[in-house]
């Protein structure tokens, strides 16, 4: 399913959508950076309340579909510019983790 | 210029998670036991027992004021002052952004200021051991501007680590050195994190109980024993430097 219409589903908020046509294959839930390098798979909807910029690199670096920040959490102006200029997609949510991620893999698995 | 040997990133009393008898006047006299020339007391968020540390050694050891600061990111920063004065400052600034959790001993422990004379000074009752409302950025540079140290507490532990909540360094300067756990062996670092290899590696403690105190150290190559000396040697600059220990056999 397309990010464009993950978002659109699940009632997420675009922060920066450069890649609205990505692919999302999957998700994966973690705040920790170095969890999600060593384990997120390429196509991932990454769900986090991590906000520090690395974020980006890190998304990046996994190939994730894009970044959901959860309980309304909204990252910096300047982490949204970020994600803008290296194709990051920033999403964001008014649900919990976990709701979110029930929301998710409902809407994957359906 | 001779080496030093310092152990900075003690815990006292003051931390909920560190034994009873953490009392300042109890770790300068295993800093002693140890030969150590220079330590640092860096309760969680709280830099109040330091000062009572300070007066007790007298320069044996010498005595940094620090604090292992918790970050929103949940990053653990350990900052270094030569003074009383901007590190009870900074205490109390980042106190208004800690949560308010009330700190149950029998769940976390104790969070006491003792003093020089181990005498109770009071009990801190909001809880320390949560992350300040201030994001990492913002505290290396409060530290800066307050005249401190700042250097990322073991980055390699999960959780607590730099590098293993942000995953790589952030863009910029910062930091020039960073601490290890006291269990990583450098080999094991640099396998796992080639981006420490520009870096100096300070290796420390993290003591919770006396007889851990001095377990693990790092020399210093300066001068004397002062904050700006050890900023040069943690920066590599005018020929001072830091190399640190060997890796404590055991991991707690």
């Amino acid at each position: 399913m397309q990010l464009s219409q993950v978002s659109a589903e699940l009632g997420l908020d675009a922060l920066a959508t450069p890649e609205p046509n990505r692919e999302v294959r999957g998700g994966y839930c973690s705040d920790l950076l170095s969890d999600v390098l060593a384990h997120a798979q390429p196509g991932d909807l990454w769900i986090t309340h991590q906000r520090h910029l690395n974020v980006v690199a890190v998304a990046k670096l996994r190939e994730a579909a894009g970044v959901v920040f959860v309980r309304g959490l909204r990252p910096a102006p300047e982490v949204i510019a970020r994600a803008q200029a290296e194709g990051v997609n920033l999403l964001l949510a008014a649900h919990p983790a976990f709701e979110t991620a029930g929301r998710l893999y409902a809407l994957l698995h359906r | 210029m001779r080496g030093w040997r310092a152990d900075l990133h003690i815990h006292s009393v003051l931390s909920p998670c560190a034994s009873l008898a953490m009392s300042p006047a109890r770790i300068v006299r295993e800093a002693r036991r140890a030969g150590l020339d220079l330590i640092a007391v860096c309760d969680h968020n709280a830099a109040e027992n330091g000062r009572y540390a300070r007066r007790l050694a007298a320069g044996e050891p010498v005595v940094l004021m620090g604090m292992e600061i918790q970050t929103s990111e949940e990053v653990e920063v350990l900052a270094y002052f030569a003074d009383e004065e901007p590190a009870l400052l900074l205490q109390g600034e980042l106190h208004a952004f800690l949560p308010d959790i009330p700190c149950d001993p029998d769940l976390f422990g104790d969070q006491l200021v003792v003093d020089d004379g181990d005498e109770i000074v009071r009990r801190i009752d909001t809880l320390l051991l949560s992350p300040v409302g201030l994001a990492l950025y913002d505290v290396v540079a409060r530290v800066e501007d307050l005249g401190g140290v700042a250097v990322p507490a073991h980055v390699d532990r999960v959780p607590g680590g730099l590098l293993g909540v942000l995953g790589l360094f952030p863009e910029g300067e910062w930091p020039p050195a960073v601490e290890i756990a006291p269990w990583t062996s450098l080999a094991d670092a640099y396998r796992t994190w080639p981006e420490l290899r520009q870096r100096a590696i300070l290796r420390s403690s993290d003591a919770h109980y006396p007889e851990e105190i001095g377990r693990a150290w790092t020399e210093f190559y300066v001068s004397d024993l002062t904050l700006d000396e050890v900023r040069r040697a943690l920066h590599g600059r005018d020929g001072r430097r830091i190399q640190p220990g060997p890796a404590v056999k055991e991991n707690r």
